[in-house]
């Protein structure tokens, strides 16, 4: 015990101080906050179009649509079609001057519209004016019969739907679940990052030793499981100081009038305790797992460069996560989303996401950690006596008849 | 009680068989010098010794025990292959070096400096590994491997690599242990250089244990049949019957004898009587090189 805390002392110590830490650190929280604004700011559509019609109503609606509706942000010309119209919006669009033009032929009574521009695939564009055009078009139609503009107004508001959950113990809850569910999202991701690249990082600190022969130094008095170990608790313990660090900085923004600077005062980090304690015990075995298969890796190969071809196993079972993110959103307590978080390696992302965005039964969540854990102990069996006998291999990669005979063998 | 005894010792890498019925005994300040070309089995056996491998068959008792990891504390290792944490700062990795091997970490750290004097390195102290040359890093290893004082010192190939002042500084080291009454084992495959140094030997080739005893017993087997001459004039005297090999260089000449000539005198009276000049007249034992290599038929890089 004595050897395994010197060792993963040091290992915690080396990787604090290293520069890898300082930059992922700030750099993580930057490349997630940038998602999240994508994600949540940037699908309004931009651009600059000028829309050619002899009807100066329906253009000047449209102008009015397109500038001022909350999908678009658009900046648009109105033009009549006088002499050689054509010749000079296609100089303007060809000159980057305008992103293209949309034509109104309104002389018969069934309107022909085409959308000429420079890009061939932007799908956006096209979208926000076919629903500008759509409500244009209603209300254009509607005033012909005769209706008022308010009334038209009126009839076209889209019903605001409101979203209310029910808790486990019956009651409702009417907080804003989008801040829950960006929370959730952010604790995923914060997650997947952390228990990804630190497990890379328990291998990678292996096969450095490997390759640089430590480990023989250190094997005339160490027992291979107490590397191993001193080095999944030396990493690890690096991985949850990260995440102390940044919870530690939203803290600071939650707590201090810093967060209303910026323009959010309105949102909410919802979690509750649950989430927080499920999140912990996910991360932990998460990268428990994922740490010991890593280990087992780096006994296995020789150099960094052999490493990089056996990340996969790392990285695959981890890309799953990510495939069936969007399944598990739509439907997190369907059979699919229910069977796909008791997966080993996807349990940790997967279970812990289910719960945040829906009601898990306690059985499950209780079934899942379970079985979790056996297959870490299963793991860390494996990865113990793949670890004594590969560490000390070299020269030549393990070929799987080996691998088979070592775990019989120790 | 011998410190290390190895009984019939066998290890077999796949297809390869590294070490084969290989027994020895090392006694308490004793220099022993375990001799071989590469490949020859020495850092098989030595791993063997401290439990990094398991012998498939034969005994390897440490300590008049069978082997025990506690008693690895009391040993002193530095492997063939260097190696130290690259990013580490010296005295951070003699430290936790000396932890690991049972020091407080305020004791690791005093030893550190006493060693780094007594070894002229204490420039090192505060850099990182991977800005120190090779044999600054041999030299810090080095140390590594004797801060917590062992009682067996077992170093492979440690001279490898130094220059000759570095590598006489390592040496009296040694000697300075063994004075002490340590047991120290060290592996060359550089025969000449560690002649003086050993109080035992053993030879291994191929696996296999081809000599082994004090260096007085191993050398005694072998008569003091070496003349190396140094003349100038008439060479005729080098046909002499007694020479069974003669290198010859211009005015000086390595000659082994006729195993049935084990007498000089002849050949030097023959030089006289030629009337070449002798400036130098040597008899002497063969070296361990000759020696191993009378033994295993000249096949060195095997």
């Amino acid at each position: 015990m004595h050897n395994t805390l010197l060792i993963a002392r040091r290992e915690y110590l080396e990787r604090i101080r290293g520069k890898a830490f300082k930059i992922s650190t700030v750099l993580i929280p930057l490349l997630m906050i940038g998602s999240i604004l994508i994600a949540t700011h940037g699908s309004k559509t931009a651009g600059h179009i000028a829309i050619v019609s002899s009807d100066t109503n329906l253009a000047l609606d449209l102008q009015k649509e397109l500038e001022n509706s909350d999908k678009s942000d658009m900046d648009v010309d109105v033009q009549a079609p006088t002499a050689g119209w054509r010749q000079r919006l296609n100089t303007a669009v060809a000159d980057k001057k305008l992103d293209g033009y949309l034509v109104i032929d309104g002389t018969s009574n069934e309107p022909t519209i085409s959308y000429l521009s420079s890009a061939k695939g932007d799908i956006a564009t096209t979208q926000t004016i076919n629903a500008a055009l759509r409500r244009v078009l209603t209300r254009e139609r509607l005033i012909h019969r005769g209706m008022s503009r308010a009334d038209i107004d009126a009839l076209l508001k889209t019903p605001v739907l409101q979203k209310e959950t029910i808790t486990a113990t019956g009651a409702s809850d009417k907080s804003d679940n989008t801040s829950g569910f960006i929370a959730a999202y952010v604790l995923f991701f914060l997650m997947y990052f952390i228990v990804m690249m630190h497990g890379i990082n328990v291998a990678s600190s292996v096969v450095e030793e490997k390759s640089s022969r430590v480990f023989e130094v250190l094997l005339a008095t160490v027992k291979p499981s107490e590397m191993m170990a001193g080095k999944i608790i030396g990493v690890g313990s690096v991985g949850l100081t990260q995440v102390a660090i940044w919870i530690g900085c939203i803290a600071a923004m939650l707590f201090t009038p810093l967060l209303a600077h910026i323009g959010a005062g309105g949102f909410k980090l919802q979690l509750s305790g649950l989430q927080l304690v499920c999140f912990v015990v996910y991360f932990l075995l998460g990268f428990l797992l994922y740490s010991s298969i890593a280990a087992a890796i780096g006994a296995l190969v020789n150099s960094e460069q052999e490493l990089r071809q056996y990340n996969m196993f790392i990285a695959m079972p981890m890309a799953v996560n990510m495939v069936v993110l969007f399944p598990i959103i739509t439907a997190p307590n369907s059979l699919l989303s229910t069977l796909l978080s008791f997966i080993p390696t996807s349990t940790p992302l997967l279970m812990f996401l289910r719960l945040s965005i829906a009601n898990v039964p306690g059985w499950q969540i209780g079934l899942s950690i379970a079985t979790l854990s056996l297959s870490i102990a299963i793991v860390i069996w494996i990865a113990a006596r793949i670890y004594r006998i590969g560490i000390l291999m070299y020269g030549k990669r393990a070929t799987l008849p080996e691998i088979v005979r070592w775990l019989r063998q120790s | 009680m011998p410190i290390v005894e190895l009984n019939g010792v066998r290890k077999v890498y796949d297809t390869k068989v590294a070490v084969d019925n290989i027994s020895l005994r090392i006694q308490p300040g004793t220099m022993f010098g375990l001799l071989g070309p590469n490949g020859s089995g020495k850092t098989s056996t030595i791993r063997m010794m401290i439990g990094i491998t398991i012998p498939d068959a034969g005994t390897v008792q440490l300590f008049g025990e069978p082997f025990k990891r506690e008693n690895l504390q009391r040993v002193g290792y530095l492997p063939e292959e260097r190696g130290l944490y690259k990013k580490m700062n010296v005295l951070e990795q003699l430290t936790f070096m000396g932890q690991l091997h049972g020091l407080t970490e305020g004791e690791s750290k005093k030893r550190a400096h006493q060693w780094c004097e007594k070894l002229q390195i204490t420039e090192a102290l505060p850099k990182k590994t991977e800005e120190l040359s090779k044999g600054m890093q041999q030299k810090i290893q080095f140390i590594a491997s004797l801060m917590h004082n062992p009682e067996l010192v077992i170093m492979d190939e440690p001279f490898s690599g130094l220059d000759p002042v570095n590598a006489t500084l390592l040496q009296d080291v040694l000697i300075e242990l063994r004075n002490a009454g340590r047991a120290v084992l060290f592996s060359t495959h550089r025969m000449d250089q560690v002649e003086k140094m050993c109080d035992e030997i053993a030879l291994v080739h191929q696996g296999h244990l081809v000599l082994s005893g004090s260096m007085r017993e191993v050398k005694s087997k072998y008569p003091r049949n070496r003349v190396h001459i140094a003349y100038e004039g008439d060479s005729s005297f080098l046909q002499h019957p007694s020479i069974a090999e003669a290198k010859n260089f211009s005015g000086y000449s390595d000659i082994i004898l006729r195993d049935d000539a084990c007498d000089a005198q002849p050949l030097l009276q023959s030089a006289i009587a030629h009337g070449t000049r002798i400036w130098r007249f040597e008899v002497v034992e063969p070296t361990l090189e000759d020696i191993f290599i009378t033994t295993v038929g000249g096949n060195v890089d095997a």
